[in-house]
């Protein structure tokens, strides 16, 4: 109810009330896509613009009922930036910045200029959303889609999808690796922040009654940005924050500051400018961190049984001795270099390689040519009996491959369950949409379940709601290994799975793997760690410079001289 | 979350409610400060330092507020000086979409407000507006009766991408059809440009006997460097957006000759004796030099001027019937600044009725040229 | 055409500015337009004979640095935000009312190159390691505190900053003013110097060397503090020698600079923020682009030019690659 109480306010501050929420709702746009997507966006003030002016051409000089102008909006800002989207979903950082400074600037000149919007002196007289009633009632409408949208954003992150998204700031790989179409999902991304600025527009038009191109400049771009940052980036809550702080800090500042120097104009947007500065030297991270600490924390959920479930049956599509994997001559340059030469491999169900050799031999090449990272050079990558040497690395994951990386890659300030839930992306179904509507719960349980029972089967059942990257290293493999399971991968392509790993959990991964072996998973493994391979691996293959240089059973292969030559040779 | 947020708005409205203080008349005024329009905006401003404290023996506050340049801002100040500050009336905006956007804020809650750009409503519609600059056919058909006395028949237009660029080409066309001048070409530049030689080259390329800019203050100069640096002879002209001295400091001997219409008061003491404006304008002229040496008067700081001889002469005869700060107060101020009747301000002479909120005729406009480092009035 | 090659060379200089700055401390400069800007108006104002306020900003926020700084190197320290200030100050006072062109601009010069370091030091310093994005707001918030500054000091008014050179070539059909052949000629220069600069002295080496591995650079003893002054150093030193330049071309106000900043930014990002080459070929096609736009549509420049920098922008990116998963 108290999301109600602005509508009593005198009128001047159910005006600044309204401004709070429409910029809240650009600002929740951003959050999903800058906070939580990692894509800064310096042009959600276009597409506010964008459904400003749509529905006031419909309803001002057409006539039309505004819920025509609020279709025609989004539907013209959807549109507009799906297709900028399909520029932008595969840029990053600075690149997209830029981008969208070069649209923004764009639509700003496009809407001064343009005969049609009546240039810079702008259009008034803009009907009410609802015949006859004053910014009252607008406000109200306002709250509300405010309250919807936030719900609605919170939903999401919640949700298969929220997940994914947090993938794509700086995970990109990761994501990817465990299915989740990252273009894709950045352009769906893209488009809803726009969608979201669009509502604002929308309400913007009809809540002011008049528009000029000014407010979707640049400028107001920058503040959104400026809010969402001092809010806190990260968090839905950061969004009103922000926007609330931003939108008074400014009125104040255009009443006390003349008052005390006694000259209007001349300091304001400089204090503001200080202020800001300081804020985010003080709180780099946004003012929501801060007070989230002050709340007390919800009390830990009931420790997760610590009890973990012995081995749980995977299942086993694949009979034993089937080819799982067959690379065949396979080469990759760099520029002249050439990484990876002429290498053959196949790794079948049910049996556990192990590729070894020194530093810089081209394992971890060869792993990206299988898991469609890189595209080989030269030879043929096939998976399952099917060509796969050209696939994206989402859809090699979809045929059933998972794996796990040198460098963890994890998302270190989301919880273990989350990072493992995310192997599962690929057993859910439920997109945007359904997760932002709350119609995906059955399917969300079912794939939270899932991942639990991969993590206990791990020894992880006691860490479920500890942040990933408070983890020592060695949990954190273990944790990628759980995510990749989470998969139900027929092959596994484990890079580096003990590097970091103390004796009884090697005890235990060992064990793991055997158990998946017999469960008829195939297992390609790159490791330094020689007892652990020997320990396990039913074949050894070595490479040197980029190519095979021995291939066998491992005690045949540790009696190698090439072997001993090159890789011992230098190790020693 | 959205409790604190209730309780900072409610502490602010306690805030904002104390800190009214009890003068007797309260004016605000709605400038262009900072952002795109400040080199206008000092004009505006600067006038507000000689305004007396006092009207008819009642003391007077302005509150003067910056929009920035951006019509939204211009909206919100003027809701908070309607609702919070609850002002009598309203000096401004002064820029033309900001006046667009307070407009019907200012009608609905009967403040009078006195627009001080070129704005076109319906004073029947909007009978509290009311606006002191003149329009911008009156300046283009000054210049138009020039050109055709020296026989030029087709000219190229350039100015700035901006609203002002756009009310200028637009009055400038409305009138070209009735002066039998031809438009061959407009071009368009924004005003932090830093050259504009394609959008010249494109224009001498046409040939136009004379050239009419629509832009303002020192970008203003741009294309006169430009068009004189490739050798065009022809006739420029201006509107009064240009007329100050920063236009010649920074344009040099390239902005010789160049000619522009602008209100009385910024060649006040050049005009002839019989110009009835001279003697008002002078004045104002002298009091603004001596309070800015330097600076030289502009037509901007004349509107501000203006808006206040008009207040200053409506307010006795509301005063007869309310009292300030009340609703009667303001409904008479209207209805006096309505019958105002030849006022003899500093930019024009005003006579007012309810089908013409503007008031001024060809009194309004006069011709100037630089000639040796000044402007100097066209006699 | 002339007109694009300038101008180009001018957003040339900022965008060897911006990278310099972005790949030392990954800072995205923003505001080096507005130190352009202050450039320009700082020389004009000491044409005019008047004591430009830049100076009193520079002195003020100097004496906070010395205060703030000095129980850490107190000699340093002293020379750096006490001496020179102190030597500027006297010198300007001195000098202004000769309102001698190459005065005014080696002043104007003087007066804005030790901004840089400052707003490093107050800006950026405290919160080196933050992210890419707080820092790149930081710097947008930072546009609006020297643009407000300048609007405070300078007024809203254009100047015009004094030129090198009036004189006129013609070099047959064509009219090429002095000033134009001043500017690539500084830019020339400059880039020369440059050149020299990270190739051959200690200093440059270290700004390399940061600028390739900040970790490592730190282990070895370069002090991450000291190449991020020196890398602002340079970039306000550019700006400001970018403005005299520009300025006396064409008059600037208090807020042209962002514009211009704009468009070495896009320049830089074409140089995929690392390689001077391509930031000189984004430069110049920037400047070419834009006076062609002119051309075609006045009106719409903005939007050509800008809407023709996406697909480019895009293009750029792809064929670099995404470099999230290795940084």
């Amino acid at each position: 109810m108290t999301i109600l109480a602005p509508l009593l306010l005198p009128p001047f501050y159910v005006t600044l009330a309204g401004y709070i929420g429409l910029a809240t709702l650009v600002a929740l746009g951003l959050v999903l896509l800058t906070g939580i997507s990692g894509q800064t966006s310096f042009g959600q003030a276009s597409f506010v613009g964008l459904a400003a002016y749509a529905t006031t051409l419909l309803t001002k000089l057409a006539g039309q009922s505004p819920i025509i102008g609020l279709v025609a909006g989004l539907l013209v800002t959807g549109a507009i930036a799906w297709l900028l989207g399909l520029i932008t979903a595969r840029l990053s950082g600075h690149f997209l910045a830029l981008v969208s400074v070069a649209w923004g600037i764009s639509f700003f000149s496009l809407f001064g200029t343009l005969p049609l919007l009546h240039g810079f002196n702008g259009i008034g007289d803009i009907p009410p959303l609802v015949p006859g009633t004053g910014q009252r009632v607008t406000l109200g409408v306002i709250l509300a889609v405010m309250t919807i949208v936030m719900t609605m954003s919170a939903n999401l992150l919640d949700s298969r999808t929220g997940r994914a998204m947090r993938t794509l700031n700086g995970a990109r790989l990761m994501g990817a690796s465990m299915g989740i179409d990252t273009v894709r999902l950045s352009r769906q991304v893209f488009v809803l922040a726009a969608l979201y600025a669009a509502l604002a527009g929308f309400l913007f038009a009809h809540f002011q009654g008049f528009i000029s191109p000014t407010p979707f400049g640049l400028g107001t771009s920058i503040d959104y940005l400026f809010m969402v940052i001092i809010g806190g980036a990260e968090s839905l809550c950061g969004a009103p924050l922000g926007a609330a702080l931003v939108v008074l800090l400014r009125d104040q500042f255009n009443d006390w500051i003349p008052r005390l120097t006694g000259r209007a104009g001349d300091f304001e947007a400089l204090v503001f400018a200080i202020v800001v500065i300081v804020l985010l030297q003080r709180a780099p991270d946004g003012l929501m961190p801060l007070l989230a600490r002050l709340w007390p924390q919800h009390p830990a959920a009931a420790p997760s049984d610590a009890e973990d479930e012995v081995m749980a049956p995977a299942p086993a599509p694949a009979s034993a001795g089937e080819a799982l994997l067959d690379v065949d001559t396979v080469s990759r340059n760099f520029g002249g270099l050439a990484a990876v030469r002429d290498v053959s491999l196949s790794v079948c169900a049910g049996e556990i390689v192990a590729l070894i050799g020194p530093n810089g031999a081209g394992k971890t090449t060869l792993f990206d040519l299988i898991s469609g990272v890189l595209a080989p050079s030269a030879g043929t990558v096939h998976l399952f009996g099917a060509q796969a040497a050209h696939l994206s690395p989402h859809r090699i994951a979809a045929l059933g491959v998972a794996r796990s990386f040198q460098h963890v890659r994890l998302l270190a300030r989301r919880s273990v369950l989350e990072n493992v839930a995310l192997g599962a992306h690929l057993s859910g179904r439920a997109g945007l949409w359904r997760a932002m509507l709350r119609l995906d719960r059955a399917e969300e349980n079912a794939l939270l379940d899932h991942a639990r029972t991969q993590a206990r089967r791990l020894g992880l059942g006691a860490l479920l709601d500890r942040h990933a990257g408070d983890l020592p290293l060695g949990q954190q493999r273990v944790v990628e290994i759980a995510r990749a399971l989470c998969l139900r991968p027929r092959l596994l392509l484990l890079d580096e799975p003990a590097a970091g790993l103390r004796l009884a959990e090697k005890q235990r991964l060992a064990a793991l793997l055997r158990q998946l072996r017999a469960d008829g998973i195939g297992v390609l493994l790159v490791e330094h760690d020689m007892d652990f391979v020997m320990g396990v691996a039913d074949r050894v293959v070595v490479m040197d410079f980029g190519q095979k240089i021995a291939e066998g059973p491992p005690e045949h292969v540790q009696a190698d001289p090439a072997v001993m030559e090159a890789y011992l040779g230098t190790v020693a | 979350m959205k409790t604190r947020l209730l309780a900072t708005l409610a502490a602010l409205s306690v805030l904002a409610a104390s800190g009214t203080a009890q003068a007797q008349i309260k004016l605000g005024a709605i400038l262009s400060i900072s952002g795109p329009g400040a080199a206008m905006g000092v004009g505006y401003k600067g006038a507000f330092d000689l305004f007396p404290t006092e009207i008819a023996g009642q003391k007077v506050e302005y509150i003067i507020r910056d929009d920035a340049t951006d019509a939204s801002t211009g909206y919100t100040i003027a809701q908070k000086m309607i609702s919070e500050d609850h002002v009598d009336a309203i000096i401004g905006p002064s820029l033309t979409a900001t006046d667009a956007a307070v407009a019907p804020l200012a009608n609905q809650a009967k403040v009078p407000m006195l627009a001080m750009a070129p704005y076109e409503y319906d004073p029947q519609k909007q009978p509290y507006t009311f606006n002191d600059a003149q329009p911008l056919s009156l300046m283009v058909s000054a210049v138009f009766k020039y050109m055709q006395q020296h026989g030029v028949k087709d000219i190229g237009f350039i100015g700035f991408s901006d609203g002002w660029g756009d009310q200028v080409l637009g009055a400038t066309r409305q009138l070209a059809g009735d002066g039998g001048i031809k438009i061959l070409a407009d071009e368009r530049y924004a005003r932090t440009d830093t050259t504009c030689e394609a959008q010249v080259l494109k224009l001498i390329s046409r040939h136009p006997q004379a050239i009419m800019m629509g832009n303002s203050a020192t970008p203003a100069t741009l294309p006169v460097i430009a068009l004189r640096h490739r050798g065009y002879k022809g006739g420029i002209y201006g509107n009064h957006g240009i007329v100050s001295p920063a236009f010649i400091k920074v344009g040099g001997a390239a902005v010789e000759g160049v000619i522009a219409a602008t209100s009385p008061v910024v060649v006040a003491e050049q005009l002839p004796d019989s110009n009835p404006v001279k003697q008002v304008a002078a004045k104002f002229a002298k009091d603004y030099a001596a309070r800015f040496p330097g600076q030289g008067v502009g037509p901007f700081a004349g509107y501000s001027y203006d808006a206040f001889l008009l207040l200053n002469n409506a307010i006795p005869e509301a005063l007869k019937s309310a009292s300030p700060g009340t609703e009667a107060f303001r409904v008479a101020l209207r209805d006096a600044l309505e019958k105002t009747h030849e006022l003899v301000g500093v930019s024009g002479v005003y006579t007012m009725s309810p089908t013409n909120h503007n008031g001024q005729d060809a009194r309004a406009a006069v011709l100037v040229e630089v000639k040796d480092g000044a402007w100097r009035a066209i006699q | 055409m002339q007109d694009g090659i300038t101008t180009g060379a001018i957003y040339l200089l900022l965008a060897i500015g911006l990278l310099i700055v972005f790949s030392v401390t990954r800072v995205i400069f923003v505001p080096q337009g507005d130190l352009l800007a202050f450039g320009t108006l700082t020389a004009a104002t000491l044409q005019s004979g008047q004591i430009p306020g830049t100076l009193w900003l520079l002195d003020g926020v100097s004496a906070l640095a010395l205060l703030i700084s000095w129980h850490r190197a107190p000699l340093r320290t002293a020379l750096t935000w006490g001496v020179y200030p102190f030597v500027l100050t006297m010198a300007t006072l001195l000098l202004a009312r000769f309102e001698h062109p190459a005065m005014s601009i080696l002043l104007a010069l003087a007066i804005v190159t030790p901004m840089g370091p400052l707003i490093w030091r107050f800006a950026f310093r405290p919160v080196a390691d933050a992210s890419v994005l707080a820092l790149l707001i930081i710097a947008m918030a930072l546009h609006f505190v020297l643009a407000g500054v300048g609007l405070v000091f300078f007024g809203p008014e254009e100047a015009r900053a004094p030129a090198i050179t009036e004189s006129n070539f013609e070099l047959g059909q064509l009219n090429v003013s002095g000033q134009s052949l001043c500017v690539l000629a500084s830019c020339i220069i400059l880039v020369a110097a440059l050149r020299w600069f990270f190739g051959a002295t200690i200093y440059g080496k270290a700004l390399r060397a940061t600028a390739s591995d900040r970790l490592g650079a730190r282990l070895v003893g370069i002090d991450a503090a000291a190449t991020g002054a020196l890398a602002f150093a340079l970039a306000s030193f550019i700006a400001a020698l970018a403005g005299v330049l520009i300025g006396a071309v064409t008059p600037l106000s208090y807020d042209a600079g962002f514009d211009i900043g704009l468009k070495g930014f896009v320049a830089a990002i074409m140089g995929g923020l690392a390689s001077f080459p391509l930031a000189a070929a984004g430069a110049v096609l920037v400047g070419v682009l834009e006076s062609l736009g002119s051309f075609w549509a006045s009106a719409y420049r903005d939007v050509i030019v800008f809407t023709l920098l996406i697909p480019v922008l895009a293009w750029l990116s792809l064929r670099a690659g995404s470099g999230e998963e290795r940084a």
